[in-house]
């Protein structure tokens, strides 16, 4: 089962803003995904090798040649706050890095 | 599609004309369907009459230049809006057209607008649009099905003559199957995603869809094809138009995998399918049981995956770049807000899923034996792929339900219980009418080849859809 | 401090020397106005999609070979998922437990003992762009600007093991690690610039082997910082424990203007990063062929070069650790070598005045630097106006015999022309010469300057030497008379 608490870090890592309701209604619901998901780890996949991927391409690179960038007009316009050609955000309080 | 193309190529109809067509269909019918986001009543009409110019020239970009098409709203297109049907995406307007936006410019299709979905593609009923729902043209109280919807119901309610959409677990299949329509998930890698916004990357796939199977096929040859912007792009996605074949599907081995008609199957949908199956049988299809084993697990692997692949994809939605910002004192609390504003509740509801899927705790539990099970239901296709041919199977387990009737998320993801499956194996899957219900709404019924194979596809659904046509409902 | 064991480890991101990004064709200039190289890709906008640069593996090849790596022919991408305003997609596409390389090893010297040091792995990643904080600091900051021309830049991180006993053996490490991947390359490893960067991880261990809490330190953007964050922060942790304190797992950053670490943030609990392979490309299958040839265009690294230069020139280890440091002057060196002249006469002249001259800007081609050289030895010009000549051919890029001639630059070799000079200097300054009669032989080196400043520069040294201790001998005899 998955608690209270955990709901509430899953929306920090989301970063989401959860109500009461809201949590309540989301545990409820992963609650019930995972037991209805509870089959599926019962599957036996030990032998399953495990590859990253499904599509059939592998590796391609690209050649190091310069293509045109994005002009800065265009690269700004969708930007909610915009000066001095930066995005511009609210205060960082703290450097999680 | 072959027909218009003729009457324009003898000028018996101008592309202006026919653009003109359906916007007058759009606007006499859509407020009633609803399954534009967008019309680019200008733009469109510009585009027919460069189009007429060409053909004047003799020029034409293609057999096809001058027919018009709607698209999803979750595939960029210059000088519309890209909504992906979120308020968070309201103003947002891409400096890019997708690959298939160039694709289908290239060939002169011009772009009558943008169709409704469920909010980022996640859902399959369109109700979960932020801006409205679009209604199925069968039944206006029912759902077209989604999350391609607004392209379902467009190409059936006559508004556009083909669409495209995208299907990450069936959401060209399941809303085509609901509206009595054809669509095609092609195999993954063969129609670029470049410009596609990411639902789940290694499910998503852009689709054709139309009214019959040459139309879809005459589509996906426009929109195949490789492109070195998508590194899951294959050097021979290409695709051609396959001659017209015998018209018998004799030598043909067509397997009936019987998970996907027990328990949960409506049964005027399972009749309705294994008439189909018996009337191939008539063409000379050898069918024969078969077993997909682990396809009850697919729908849980689904969920698992595209909730943990969404939770990331859909991080980037922060308010710093693009989208509807909600301003806070701080950089977190701007994030939080303009988030949690800007999403619907099921968008958060799959992003907390598939957040906890991919924490360090559950990581191995959950996503990591999702993908395990992945390849499981691969190999069983890939087994069953070496006895047959092609797989047949109804493309929903219902058909189209009331609108506000599945208000439990769960009971709504189960309609991509036999979708899903061709997604996780990558392979190609073709969704064509095969009838309807006792309450008229269309059944639709599902092939599913190997990698690369669509031309069988094509092939065995232009075949059945010519008997279904002949011996009549 | 003693009684106590340190045990440092670093972490290094490298930004390698791609023209463009990792997973987009945008330029990586330095300095362009803000957001001026940025396109979908690197901006994150809906619908694009990363495609990996072949310049940015084969760069990080080259590195890792460099550093004695296995190479794995399979490794993967993952997303590392976290929020930060100059972080475009909110994740970063980087490499987990599936590296580009593994197990290398780097050898260097601290002082004149040679060191190993384990390198666990190398991976590729992309960078983040800038955040320009409004105000002095992160801390009291209204806004944050965000400029995404660095972001995607192809980073390769570069972790060791938590081996290294003291802070000038991690400096060592960091400047020999810096000298390496600058010989193969693939990067200008410019810590001012941020294309070279270190974090540094740090115990203070009691007693051998007892297990303590990490500290790390970030924000080290020189050598010097390295080494005196280092320092700093091994005294506080004694401190700590002298005191009977415990130390506390926590991120601290060095503060340059109080030249202290100041704690950034208590370590509570590892962030959730979310790994998960990127689903947007495929995994990285290399081709052996393709990593030999990378291997075979290596050049000889600078261990192998100090010693070879020590064995088949006989270059003092001042001289060898001079040119090694200096990869231009270390060609220039070996191309002048190697049309047969005196490697020490050619090496002295390198690390001295060409040495000097090249700081300052512009090179002199080896080609002309031989030439001077051997005018030089041939005695055909004073090694003084040698100086000159090399001066002129830095500044104006010269031919040393064109400008020889054209200055009718010669040496003065004339007996009695050089008899009459030095007379000259001999009376000019009756006291020295006194001095130097009474034993302060060091005196000759002031009356050779003064013959060679008369000639300006032109007389021929030697001889000069010859003649004024004649003359000064003969002087212990004549000066009383003149008296």
């Amino acid at each position: 089962m998955i608690s209270r608490a955990e709901v509430v870090r899953m929306a920090e890592l989301a970063m989401l803003e959860l109500n009461e309701v809201e949590i309540a209604l989301y545990q409820a619901d992963l609650n019930r995904f995972l037991q209805s998901g509870a089959e599926l780890r019962k599957v036996n996949t030990q032998e399953v090798r495990l590859s990253s991927h499904v599509g059939r391409a592998s590796s391609r690179m690209r050649e190091d040649v310069i293509q045109r960038s994005l002009p800065q007009e265009k690269a700004l316009r969708n930007g909610p706050c915009v000066v001095d050609g930066c995005f511009r955000v609210p205060r960082v309080m703290e450097d999680v890095r | 599609m072959k027909g218009l193309a003729q009457k324009l190529r003898t000028g018996q109809v101008t592309s202006v004309q026919l653009v003109q067509h359906y916007l007058d269909k759009i606007q006499a019918d859509d407020p009633k369907v609803q399954a534009f986001l967008y019309v680019d009543w200008e733009g469109a009409l510009a585009a027919a009459r460069a189009s007429d110019e060409r053909r004047k020239l003799g020029k034409p970009l293609s057999p096809w230049d001058g027919i018009p098409i709607a698209v999803k709203d979750n595939i960029c297109t210059v000088g519309m809006p890209t909504t992906c049907a979120s308020r968070l995406l309201e103003d947002y307007y891409s400096p890019f057209d997708a690959a298939v936006i160039e694709r289908i410019k290239r060939a002169g299709l011009p772009v009558l607008g943008k169709t409704n979905l469920d909010e980022f593609a996640m859902g399959s009923s369109t109700e979960y649009s932020a801006y409205h729902i679009t209604h199925n043209p069968y039944d206006l109280s029912r759902v077209p099905g989604g999350s391609s919807g607004g392209s379902a119901a467009a190409v059936a309610a006559g508004l556009c003559p083909w669409a495209l959409g995208s299907d990450t677990g069936g959401s060209i299949r399941q809303p085509a199957a609901f509206c009595g329509v054809v669509g095609l998930k092609p195999t993954y890698g063969r129609v670029s995603r470049w410009g596609l916004v990411a639902l789940a990357s290694s499910l998503d796939q852009i689709g054709p869809m139309g009214r019959t199977v040459e139309d879809v096929e005459i589509l996906f040859s426009l929109i195949a094809g490789y492109d070195g912007r998508d590194s899951t792009s294959l050097p021979d996605a290409a695709y051609h138009c396959s001659a017209s074949g015998p018209d018998t599907l004799a030598g043909l081995r067509l397997g009936v995998p019987e998970e996907f008609f027990g328990n949960g199957l409506c049964p005027e949908v399972a009749a309705s399918v294994r008439r189909a199956i018996t009337l191939m049988e008539s063409l000379g299809a050898q069918v024969q049981p078969i077993s997909l084993p682990h396809s009850a697990y697919a729908i849980d692997t689904y969920l698992t995956l595209v909730t943990a692949e969404a939770s990331s994809n859909l991080a980037r939605y922060d308010g710093v770049r693009y989208g509807k910002r909600v301003e806070a004192d701080d950089a977190w609390d701007m994030f939080r807000k303009t988030r949690t504003k800007g999403f619907g509740p099921e968008v958060k509801r799959r992003i907390m899923l598939g957040t906890y899927v991919l924490t360090a705790s559950h990581h191995e539990a959950y996503y990591e034996q999702a993908r395990r099970v992945r390849s499981l239901i691969t190999q069983d296709l890939e087994d069953a792929f070496a006895a047959v041919d092609v797989v047949v199977t109804p493309t929903t387990p219902t058909t189209a339900f009331r609108i506000g009737e599945k208000q439990d998320p769960l009971q709504m993801y189960l309609s991509d219980s036999y979708t899903a499956t061709a997604n996780l194996a990558g392979i190609p899957a073709l969704t064509l009418p095969c009838g309807f219900d006792s309450r008229g709404l269309p059944i639709g019924i599902q092939l599913l080849a190997d990698h690369f194979r669509e031309d069988l596809l094509f092939r065995t659904g232009r075949l059945l859809e010519r008997i279904l046509g002949e011996v009549g409902e | 401090m003693t009684g106590y064991e340190i045990r440092i480890g670093l972490e290094i991101h490298v930004e390698l020397a791609t023209n463009t990004k990792i997973f987009c064709g945008c330029a990586v200039e330095f300095g362009a106005p803000p957001n001026s190289q940025c396109c979908p890709v690197c901006l994150g906008l809906p619908g694009s999609l990363p495609v990996l640069n072949r310049a940015a593996v084969e760069y990080a090849i080259r590195a890792a070979l460099a550093l004695n790596c296995t190479i794995n022919l399979y490794s993967e991408f993952v997303r590392k998922n976290y929020f930060y305003p100059d972080l475009p997609k909110a994740f970063q596409i980087t490499q987990d437990d599936k590296p580009l390389a593994v197990n290398g090893l780097l050898r260097y010297y601290l002082g004149d003992e040679l060191m190993e040091t384990q390198i666990t792995r190398l991976h590729l990643e992309e960078e983040a762009g800038k955040s320009i904080h409004s105000g002095e600091s992160i801390i009291g900051s209204e806004y944050t600007s965000v400029d995404y021309n660095r972001a995607g830049i192809p980073l390769a991180e570069i972790v060791t093991a938590p081996t290294m006993n003291s802070p000038a053996q991690a400096r060592a490490f960091l400047e020999q690690l810096r000298l390496v991947l600058q010989y193969a390359g693939v990067s200008d490893c410019k810590m001012e610039n941020g294309s070279l960067r270190c974090d540094a991880n740090i115990t203070v261990h009691p007693e051998p082997g007892m297990r303590v809490e990490k500290v790390e330190i970030k924000n080290l953007n020189s050598f010097r910082a390295l080494e005196r964050a280092l320092a700093y922060e091994a005294e506080r942790q004694v401190r700590v424990l002298e005191r009977g304190g415990t130390v506390m797992p926590e991120t601290r950053t060095w503060d340059e203007r109080a030249q202290k670490t100041v704690r950034m943030r208590v370590k509570a609990g590892a962030p959730d990063y979310r790994y998960f392979p990127e689903p947007d490309l495929p995994p990285l299958e290399l081709d052996a062929a393709w990593i030999e040839e990378i291997r075979s265009t290596l050049p000889e690294l600078p261990l192998e070069k100090e010693a070879r230069y020590q064995e088949a020139y006989g270059l003092s280890t001042y001289d060898t650790g001079v040119l090694v440091r200096a990869p231009q002057l270390a060609q220039v060196f070996e191309a002048t070598v190697a049309q047969g002249r005196d490697p020490k006469f050619v090496a002295n002249w390198v690390t001295g005045d060409y040495a000097h001259l090249a700081r300052l800007g512009g090179t002199v081609s080896a080609e002309h630097f031989g030439q001077l050289l051997d005018m030089i030895s041939s005695g055909a010009i004073s090694a003084a106006q040698g100086k000159t000549v090399l001066q002129e051919m830095f500044a104006r890029g010269v031919s040393p015999r064109e400008f020889v001639a054209e200055m009718g630059f010669t040496v003065i070799a004339d007996r009695d022309f050089l008899g009459k000079v030095i007379r000259e200097v001999l009376t000019g300054h009756p006291e020295l010469v006194e001095r130097y009669c009474n034993g302060e032989d060091r005196l000759l080196g002031f009356f050779v300057g003064q013959v060679m400043k008369a000639t300006n520069g032109r007389a021929e040294p030697r001889l000069v030497n010859k003649l004024l201790v004649e003359a000064l001998a003969e002087g212990r005899n004549w000066q009383p008379r003149a008296e």
